[in-house]
């Protein structure tokens, strides 16, 4: 556990819970990524459950590269705050969680991308069930994540 | 005045409730995230359609997804009429509290200028590659910034002010 106490103490571990706007600022773009993430995939999912039967599913696709862009500002932001923190949120059974429920959630999600977009444009009937997993893996990762600020280290 | 009223509240049986049941505050916290992102996901998902984004949307069935977005914002009222109510003096004397309410206030605003200027009317109608009204886009573009802004006075509070 050494790397993990040497990264909190690495130049960039030092600046962001050093520095009065790394944190906050870095806080901040974690919430943006999970509402332009999850928000969005809470509407393909919701379609794709049957809600909004009206949208055509095929023309939702172009929603996937700005999911992708929130995961990618969660998985930076979510990065340098580790890094910061590493011993201690390394070793907060609510990270653990979190990281196994996002794991989860990508596998579903690359899978329902694939299900219910095929070239064929007509949705595979286990899209809505994959659909419902993501919904509840986006939900349970938010759950985790937040309550990191209240769980400590098992020991 | 509103210190006042805030430390007398502060005072009663319902705000001691909430702060001395520790898994309150938690759990709101965590629904009030997922109202964040039904709320900015099912507005946005317009908001990006009218700004030309996801172009071959239809418009008009959107309005189902919007439904969930009202959710989320009655989801984000309601535990934040907790929060307040458990930590008032937190809140009134915090300029990002101050702030996150005006960015509201304008998104009610922008809301009521889409619907009063018409523009709500013109895009129901707008079909798969239609392109929307420059009104409608200057609304849309609106909208997206000042729900950012409206998480990112939220997210200030422990840091501007000094709630937790």
């Amino acid at each position: 556990m050494a790397f993990l106490a040497w990264l909190s103490g690495s130049p960039l571990g030092e600046w962001v819970s050093g520095s009065t706007w790394a944190y906050p600022g870095l806080l901040f773009l974690h919430t943006l990524g999970l509402g332009i993430l999850v928000g969005l995939n809470s509407a393909v999912g919701l379609r794709l459950l049957g809600f909004a039967p009206q949208i055509p599913v095929a023309d939702m696709e172009p929603l996937f590269p700005y999911m992708w862009a929130g995961f990618w500002v969660n998985a930076f932001s979510g990065a340098v705050l580790f890094v910061a923190d590493a011993p201690k949120k390394a070793a907060n059974p609510s990270f653990i969680v979190k990281l196994v429920l996002i794991a989860a959630a990508v596998v579903v999600m690359r899978t329902l991308r694939r299900d219910a977009f095929p070239r064929s444009g007509v949705a595979l009937p286990r899209a809505r069930l994959l659909a419902a997993a993501s919904l509840a893996l986006w939900a349970g990762a938010i759950t985790a994540g937040r309550l990191m600020a209240y769980t400590t280290a098992l020991r | 005045m509103i210190t006042s009223f805030a430390v007398w509240l502060e005072t009663t049986s319902v705000s001691h409730a909430i702060t001395s049941h520790s898994w309150i505050w938690p759990t709101c916290e965590t629904l009030h995230f997922i109202g964040l992102a039904l709320l900015f996901g099912n507005v946005g998902i317009l908001d990006l359609r009218l700004l030309g984004a996801l172009k071959r949307l239809p418009v008009a069935p959107l309005n189902r997804l919007v439904r969930w977005g009202v959710l989320g914002f009655v989801i984000n009222l309601l535990t934040g009429v907790v929060f307040f109510v458990g930590a008032p003096t937190q809140y009134v004397a915090n300029i990002a509290f101050a702030l996150k309410l005006i960015f509201m206030l304008l998104a009610a605003v922008n809301l009521a200028v889409f619907y009063v200027s018409g523009a709500a009317r013109t895009v129901i109608r707008l079909g798969p590659g239609d392109d929307a009204p420059a009104l409608a886009k200057i609304i849309a573009a609106t909208s997206l910034f000042l729900w950012v802004g409206v998480m990112f006075w939220g997210r200030m509070l422990p840091f501007i002010g000094n709630a937790f």
